[in-house]
């Protein structure tokens, strides 16, 4: 059964990724790309971190790509402006080039030290008690640098994305 | 045979990092090259919340949590960039961002 | 006595120097001072050197041991031990008091000549450099020391003959002599160098040397005695790097008198008396330097027959008497060598001012043919020039004949006789071109009436001094036929190459010739130039007038053919092999550059892509190197 699951889901994420590089329509692409935010959502899911999986759908699904769309509809942007003809060309030369990276990452996680059984885990381990006692005891530090983080980011963003007042 | 083990997580990380890869190199548009850099970071959390479910402890899944977090003060920033930068030249081709180019002035 | 005295001779003039220099440049940036201060400082020095010469002069008369005062170790290397030292002894003393006693009446006397001048200050730093540096020459007790005096003369005399700078003629003069000098010092340094080399080690003072001299194979011992001679040439303007000397008339006045009499060309003969014990070991090199200044006194002497203007002539006329001063060292009467040098600072110093104050007298005219019925004008001048051409004609009781007459007479005993005999017709030329200059200058007719400038008396006042000076200053070293003591034979024993006895009446003869041949050369001046018609007009010309083209020659063989080799090397060479070089090098860089810089190309995903590359490669080197 989870086994069924983690196949059909893996081969939409791999398929929404790769339709979002190929595609040449900016709005396919992310919606290409959508398909590929909740197939990983599943996969959170699969692997035992609700809390993700509940989180990946509303940042990326819900913030990320909806603030990507409404930009993109925003600018408004015409595709012949963006004649791409050779990119098969490079993704498959791109492609090559990565196969010994890919293949010694293969590796490098094949060999790491067996510790258990996969399959079977807590039953409770990964729900959202946990990570809020493991966030907020051991993580509080970066938990808060990450909160000054963002509230950087949204001034930043405002700074940027505003209009000058002499033009 | 592929079932959900381990390697077949990680197989699927690596897969889909290397795919995000590929869309940042070989396209213009720079908002596919915004969205293979998510998908490169999407590819890293699973790695992270695979191992921690692989060790059995909560760290991994803090971090995508982290990483996550980076990403959306990320797509922020970025795309205010974007905004700005296409009032500047009215392109989003990222070819056409080439003022650092070294000029044959010497 | 004190030996370190010794340093405060020269250290005297150096402060005054420096103290001269300091003030001077306050004076023109900042506030004027008053020429007062500087006359006081500037004369203050040399005679207060001189009077601590006196004092030790009196110390050595009264048996005191030679003074040797080394303050500190100047360089010490690995046993080759340089102190900076100084040695009092018999020779340099004398030196020192003649050079400081002649030095002050100059300074005194260039106090009146300067007066007013925009760089007086200036003036009288330099001149107080330059009494230092050749003090120092003359006091110091290694040849290297000696060095250090022997450079600064030639760098003074190059500041003070192109004092003026503001004149191209007078820089280029400047110039003639500091290169011409360079020439002579490259001779100097080579002889120092190979006899350092020989031995140094055994240590490089006089003392050392006179020892050891003898060690060196008497091959390398006539190398270094030529070497050093040729420094002596450059110095002391001998054939053929005389030429500077007669161009270094650029200077004013004093500077000439300067350099004539008291410092700089006495530096040569000084040098090779020093040397003394070398060139006594290489009678042959002191043959050869005799017959050079043989040839100097007679070359110079015919050039100047035909000189018009007045500071030439006297500039031939010491180039002429150098010459009589080489013949002496040359044949090893180091001590009748030293007295003509001491006679001769007399009366051509007494010449020199005489000639400045004439000078000054008509207006900056140094023409003699424009002067001329000078004598009812400038009595006083008239009267001590007239002692001092006297002087250098060799007519008795004037010191220059007695200096003059013991060179001719040590030639002959020697049997120089074709020495003898040039000196004999050089001394009846100078009287000659002497008393043509006094004559034209004094005398004549028809001259045209000039206003009169004034004399002062701090002009005056040395002229007096000299010209008893040039009267007397022959009777310290009188021959035996009047008096049993030769007073400088006694005080230089060690340099007078063994006394000459000579029959009496031999001895009397010669003088007797040496009168009649100075008498000859004053007649024909007489004859031709007493009643010179200024209203004719003459116009000096011929190979005689030109120097016999010596100029010419050197500026066509050595100017012209440095100034084509040095094109060669700024063209042909610079600008075409190494610059080139260089260049084509840089453009190479450049284009490398410029081809590497392609890679920064502004386009991210190039860069993304160069990244994946090194990525790539490294994991395929691990994938190799792990299995």
């Amino acid at each position: 059964m989870i086994d069924t699951i983690f196949l059909i889901l893996s081969l939409f994420a791999l398929a929404g990724a790769i339709g979002m590089i190929t595609l040449s329509n900016t709005m396919h692409s992310a919606l290409s790309f959508l398909v590929t935010v909740f197939a990983i959502a599943g996969l959170y899911a699969l692997l035992n971190a609700s809390f993700l999986f509940m989180v990946q759908i509303i940042i990326y699904a819900g913030a990320i790509i909806a603030l990507l769309l409404f930009i993109v509809m925003f600018l408004n942007i015409k595709e012949d402006k963006l004649k791409e003809p050779n990119r098969y060309n490079i993704m498959l030369v791109v492609a090559i080039i990565l196969a010994p990276v890919d293949y010694l990452l293969f590796q490098a996680f094949l060999k790491m030290p067996h510790i258990g059984d996969f399959s079977t885990t807590l039953d409770n381990f990964g729900d959202v008690k946990m990570l809020g006692n493991e966030l907020f005891k051991g993580w509080l530090v970066p938990f808060e640098a990450i909160s000054v983080l963002l509230l950087v980011a949204l001034i930043g963003s405002i700074v940027l994305a505003r209009k000058k007042e002499r033009e | 045979m592929i079932e959900a083990s381990f390697i077949s997580y990680i197989s699927l990380a690596i897969l889909l990092f290397s795919i995000g890869i590929m869309g940042l190199i070989s396209r213009k548009n720079i908002f596919i090259i915004y969205m293979s850099i998510e998908l490169m970071l999407n590819a890293i959390n699973i790695i992270f919340v695979t191992l921690s479910k692989y060790f059995g402890s909560m760290d991994g899944q803090i971090i995508a949590m982290m990483v996550m977090a980076i990403a959306a003060s990320e797509a922020a920033i970025f795309l205010s960039l974007i905004v700005a930068m296409y009032r500047l030249k009215h392109s989003v081709n990222i070819d056409d961002f080439n003022t650092l180019k070294q000029k044959d002035t010497l | 006595m004190n030996s370190s005295l010794l340093a405060w001779i020269i250290l005297i003039p150096f402060i005054s120097s420096f103290v001269l220099g300091a003030l001077y440049l306050y004076s023109i940036s900042i506030k004027k001072i008053n020429d007062t201060i500087f006359t006081f400082l500037a004369i203050l020095a040399p005679i207060t050197s001189f009077l601590i010469g006196v004092a030790f002069f009196l110390s050595l008369k009264n048996g005191a041991t030679d003074y040797m005062y080394e303050p500190y170790t100047w360089l010490g290397v690995n046993g080759y031990i340089i102190s900076m030292g100084f040695l009092g002894d018999k020779l340099s003393i004398f030196m020192v008091l003649f050079v400081t006693f002649i030095g002050s009446t100059i300074h005194v006397y260039a106090a009146g000549y300067m007066k007013g001048d925009e760089g007086y200050g200036k003036f009288f730093s330099y001149f107080n450099l330059f009494m230092a540096s050749m003090l120092l020459l003359v006091l110091a007790n290694s040849p290297i020391i000696m060095f250090i005096g022997w450079e600064g003369v030639g760098l003074c005399s190059y500041l003070l003959i192109g004092f003026y700078f503001t004149e191209p003629l007078n820089v280029v003069a400047g110039n003639k002599a500091f290169i011409v000098n360079r020439v002579g010092d490259l001779g100097f340094i080579i002889g120092l160098v190979i006899m350092f080399f020989y031995v140094g080690k055994l240590g490089f003072d006089y003392y050392a040397l006179e020892d050891y001299i003898s060690l060196v194979p008497t091959s390398i011992l006539t190398i270094i005695g030529i070497a050093l001679f040729v420094g002596a040439m450059g110095k002391s303007a001998q054939i053929p790097l005389y030429v500077w000397l007669p161009d270094a008339m650029a200077g004013p006045t004093p500077v000439s008198a300067l350099i004539h009499a008291a410092t700089m060309v006495t530096a040569g003969v000084y040098m090779v008396a020093r040397f003394h014990f070398l060139y006594d070991l290489i009678p042959h090199v002191g043959e050869f330097m005799a017959y050079i200044g043989a040839f100097s006194a007679l070359f110079a002497a015919i050039i100047a027959m035909r000189q018009t203007d007045i500071k030439k002539i006297l500039a031939y006329s010491t180039i002429s008497q150098l010459g009589y001063m080489f013949i002496a060292v040359g044949l090893g009467a180091y001590s009748t060598g030293l007295f003509h040098v001491f006679t001769h600072a007399f009366f051509k110093a007494l010449l020199f001012m005489g000639a400045g104050a004439v000078i000054i007298a008509v207006g900056h005219e140094q023409n003699i043919f424009k002067m001329g019925g000078l004598r009812k004008k400038l009595p006083l001048v008239y009267s001590v020039m007239l002692i001092a051409t006297l002087a250098i004609s060799g007519i008795p009781p004037f010191s220059g004949f007695f200096s003059k007459d013991e060179i001719l007479l040590k030639a002959y005993r020697h049997h120089e006789y074709l020495i003898y005999g040039i000196g004999l017709f050089t001394a009846a030329l100078t009287a000659y071109y002497m008393f043509r200059l006094f004559f034209v200058t004094f005398h004549g007719k028809n001259y045209k009436q000039k206003e009169m400038h004034y004399l002062s008396w701090s002009m005056k006042a040395p002229l007096l001094v000299l010209a008893f000076g040039a009267t007397v200053a022959g009777f310290v070293g009188l021959p035996e036929v009047f008096s049993q003591t030769n007073l400088i034979d006694e005080w230089l024993k060690a340099y007078s190459g063994g006394a000459l006895h000579v029959e009496h009446t031999t001895e009397i003869m010669f003088m007797g010739i040496s009168v009649v041949v100075g008498l000859a050369g004053i007649v024909v001046a007489y004859v031709k130039y007493f009643k010179y018609d200024f209203n004719k007009e003459i116009q000096e010309s011929g190979i005689v007038y030109n120097k016999f083209y010596i100029d010419e020659v050197y500026h066509f063989i050595f100017v012209r053919g440095i100034q084509k080799l040095s094109r060669f090397i700024s063209v042909d060479v610079d600008d075409g092999v190494i610059d080139k070089a260089v260049m084509s090098l840089c453009g190479g860089f450049i284009n490398m550059g410029r081809r590497i810089g392609r890679m920064q190309c502004a386009n991210t995903r190039v860069y993304a892509f160069f990244m994946l590359l090194g990525i790539s490669s490294f994991s395929l080197y691990l994938i190799l190197k792990l299995g």
